[in-house]
C-alpha cells in the first residue's frame, strides 16, 4: 500500500506537489494522471524517499521509505529508463542491485527472462534502445519481488507489443495481489489499464476515484439524434427541457434528456428517428476537460508567439 | 503469467546494509572498462615514468650539478610515477560517484539502501581497498627497477649515515635497498599517499556531483593551488606549502635528502599522511553532509 498525506513540494516559489494526499490500495492498478510538468515524478521520488518533501509525508507499507529494512524487496521502482550506466551490461546492473538486498542470482537470470532480455544481457547498457531500457527497468523494479511497485511513464519508447506486454504484466502483478502505481499522461492507456486513478494537475489532487466513476461524474449524458425534420424536434425537445446543439450535417446533440424521452417525444410528434445513439465521452476528453487550467505548458500555434 | 520462481531469502531479521552494499559496489566498479583503463594507467604510467626518469638522472650523473646530486632521493625519484598515478586515482575516485549522478544511476542506488551514508561507505571502502593494492604493487615495483637501473648504472649505496656531502662528491648515483633506514616506510606510504588522495575525490565528487567540475577542482587543488601559492608573499607562502597536498606526498616518500633542500618544505611522513587523512575526512564529511539533505 502506497499513502501520501499532505504531500508538498516547493522549488523556489513553484509548487511542484501542492497538498497531496491519497491512498493507492492493493491488488489494483492505480493509475497516476496529470498533464506533462504536474508533479508526477517528484511525487513519485518523495514516495520512494529520493526527494525530501516540504511538508507531508509518503509511506509504502506504512513507513516512510527510509524506514524499510530491505528497501528493494518492499518497494520496486521504474522511475527513469536511464538510470543506468551506459557502460555496464544489464546482467552486472541487475546483480549489482541484487546484491544491496540479498537476493539470489538466480533471481536476476529469472527476472532477466521475464523482460525478454536474456538474449543481451552481457551487451553493454548504452547499446540499449529506448524500450529496452524500459524493460531492463522493469526488470530492476522486479528484481526484490516487491509487493509494491511504482512505474512512471513504463510504456514510454515501447512498441504496441511491448506495450501489450506491459499491460499484461501489470495486470498480472496487480492479480498477485500487489500494490501498483503507475504514472502517465495518455489517458486512454490509463482507461484500458488501470480500476483506480489518482489525477493531478498543477501538483493538485484534482480526482482519487476509480476510473468508472471518474468517467460517469465528469460527463454530462450526451444523445445524437438524426431525424426526418431537425428543426422540428428541436422545438419538441426544446420544449421538454432538453439542451439541444444542432450540428452542422443536421443531427442534434441532446443533453439533460435521455433518449427515451426523446423517442418518445419524436413518435407523438411524427417525426421519424433515423439515429438515436448516446454519446460515450472518452476518459481522454475528461481528463482534457478537467486539467485545462493546470496545465503549464500551453502549446501555440500563434507564429509570432513562436518567433 | 507468474512473475517469481526463485526462492527468495527471508526478509524476518537484519537489513539491507553495509556488507550487501559493498559487494555491489565492488560489482558495479569492476563491470566498467573505464576503471580498468584507470587502473592499467596507474600501475603503468607509474612504474614506466619512474623507470624513465631514474633512467635518464642515472645516465647524466656524472654531468649533474651539485645542487641535483643534492637533492637526488632514490627513493623518492623511483616514485615519480606519482606525477601521473596522482591524478588518475582523483579520476577514478570521483568517477564512481559522479557517473551515478550523470546516468541517473544514483536514485537506483540510493532506493536500495535505508540509510544513504551506507552508500558512501561502500565506495570508500572499494576505492580504498583497489588503490592501496594496486597502489602498493606500483610503489614497490616501481622502486625495484629504479634501484635495478640505478645499480646497472654503477650506482653503489652510501654508508649509513652518510653526510650529504659524501653524496654530492661522489662519483656514482646513490643507490638504496628495502632494508636501508626509512626506505620500507618511505614505498609503503606511496600507496598510501595515493589511497587518501582517492578519498578525497571520492567526498569531492559527492559535494560537486559533476564529473568534469570534481575533476577540474581536484586538479585545481593538486596542481594549480602550488602554483597560486608561488605569488603569494614569502612568509605565507614558506609557512603554507608544506601543507599543499602535493608536498604531503614528496613528504611520504623522501629518506635520504630530508635534511637538505627539502627541510622546512617538507613536514615529516606521519604528519604528512595526518594532515592529508584529515583533508580526505573533511571532503567525505562535507560530502555526506549534502549527500544527506539534498534531493537524488
Amino acid at each position: 500500500m502506497i499513502s501520501a498525506v499532505g504531500l508538498s513540494k516547493q522549488y523556489g516559489k513553484t509548487k511542484a506537489v501542492d497538498d497531496l494526499s491519497f491512498e493507492v490500495r492493493t491488488g489494483v492498478i492505480t493509475g497516476f494522471l496529470g498533464p506533462n510538468g504536474s508533479g508526477k515524478s517528484t511525487t513519485m521520488r518523495m514516495i520512494m524517499g529520493l526527494d525530501r518533501p516540504t511538508a507531508g509525508k509518503a509511506f509504502v507499507n506504512g513507513k516512510k521509505c527510509q524506514e524499510l529494512k530491505w528497501p528493494l524487496r518492499e518497494v520496486g521502482a521504474l522511475l527513469e529508463a536511464k538510470s543506468i550506466h551506459p557502460g555496464r551490461s544489464a546482467r552486472s546492473h541487475l546483480v549489482a542491485l541484487a546484491q544491496t538486498n540479498s537476493i539470489p542470482k538466480a533471481r536476476v537470470e529469472e527476472v532477466l527472462d521475464l523482460v525478454g532480455l536474456s538474449q543481451v544481457a552481457s551487451r553493454k547498457a548504452g547499446k540499449f534502445s529506448l524500450g529496452m531500457n524500459q524493460r531492463l527497468g522493469i526488470a530492476s523494479a522486479l528484481l526484490g519481488d516487491p509487493g509494491v511497485l511504482l512505474f512512471d511513464e513504463p510504456i514510454n519508447g515501447l512498441d504496441p507489443e511491448g506495450i501489450r506486454w506491459v499491460r499484461e504484466l501489470l495486470q498480472a502483478l496487480a492479480k498477485e495481489g500487489r500494490t501498483v502505481f503507475i504514472s502517465s499522461h495518455l489517458m486512454s492507456e490509463m482507461a484500458l489499464t488501470a480500476t483506480d486513478l489518482v489525477v493531478i494537475g498543477r501538483g493538485k489532487l484534482i480526482a482519487d476515484t476509480t476510473v468508472e466513476n471518474f468517467i460517469d461524474s465528469n460527463t454530462v449524458a450526451t444523445v445524437l439524434v438524426r431525424s426526418s425534420d431537425s428543426s422540428r424536434l428541436n422545438e419538441v425537445l426544446a420544449g421538454l427541457g432538453g439542451s439541444i446543439t444542432a450540428q452542422d450535417d443536421g443531427s442534434l446533440l441532446v443533453t439533460k434528456i435521455d433518449g427515451t424521452q426523446i423517442g418518445d417525444a419524436a413518435l407523438s410528434s411524427g417525426i421519424a428517428i433515423h439515429e438515436l445513439s448516446p454519446q460515450q465521452a472518452s476518459l481522454e476528453e475528461v481528463f482534457m476537460e478537467l486539467t485545462s487550467d493546470s496545465v503549464d505548458f500551453h502549446g501555440t500555434t500563434d507564429a509570432k508567439a513562436a518567433s | 503469467m507468474t512473475v517469481t520462481h526463485t526462492q527468495m531469502p527471508s526478509t524476518d531479521h537484519g537489513h539491507a546494509g553495509l556488507a550487501g552494499e559493498t559487494r555491489s559496489e565492488w560489482t558495479k566498479f569492476r563491470s566498467v572498462r573505464s576503471t580498468w583503463i584507470c587502473l592499467f594507467i596507474i600501475l603503468l604510467a607509474g612504474i614506466g615514468l619512474s623507470v624513465l626518469l631514474t633512467f635518464i638522472q642515472a645516465a647524466r650523473w656524472s654531468q649533474s650539478s651539485l645542487q641535483e646530486r643534492a637533492t637526488f632521493d632514490p627513493v623518492a625519484f623511483s616514485q615519480s610515477g606519482h606525477f601521473i598515478s596522482q591524478l588518475v586515482v582523483g579520476i577514478l575516485g570521483a568517477m564512481i560517484i559522479t557517473s551515478e549522478y550523470s546516468t541517473g544511476l544514483i536514485r537506483t542506488t540510493l532506493a536500495t539502501v535505508p540509510k544513504r551514508y551506507t552508500v558512501m561507505a561502500a565506495k570508500k571502502i572499494v576505492i580504498a581497498v583497489v588503490i592501496l593494492v594496486i597502489g602498493e604493487v606500483t610503489a614497490f615495483a616501481s622502486f625495484f627497477a629504479a634501484q635495478i637501473i640505478l645499480t646497472a648504472h654503477g650506482g653503489t649505496e652510501l654508508p649509513a649515515g652518510a653526510s650529504i656531502v659524501t653524496q654530492v662528491k661522489s662519483a656514482s648515483i646513490p643507490v638504496v635497498t628495502i632494508m636501508s633506514p626509512g626506505v620500507l616506510q618511505a614505498v609503503v606510504l606511496s600507496g598510501v599517499y595515493l589511497v587518501l588522495l582517492s578519498i578525497l575525490a571520492l567526498g569531492l565528487g559527492f559535494i560537486i556531483r559533476s564529473t568534469a567540475g570534481a575533476i577540474s577542482i581536484y586538479v585545481g587543488i593538486l596542481l594549480v593551488l602550488p602554483i597560486i601559492l608561488n605569488f603569494f608573499p614569502s612568509g605565507f607562502k614558506n609557512s603554507v606549502e608544506p601543507y599543499m597536498p602535493s608536498n604531503l606526498g614528496i613528504a611520504m616518500v623522501v629518506t635520504t635528502t630530508r635534511t637538505t633542500d627539502w627541510a622546512g618544505v617538507l613536514l615529516t611522513p606521519w604528519v604528512a599522511v595526518l594532515v592529508l587523512a584529515i583533508y580526505a575526512a573533511v571532503f567525505l564529511l562535507a560530502g555526506l553532509w549534502f549527500l544527506q539533505r539534498r534531493d537524488a
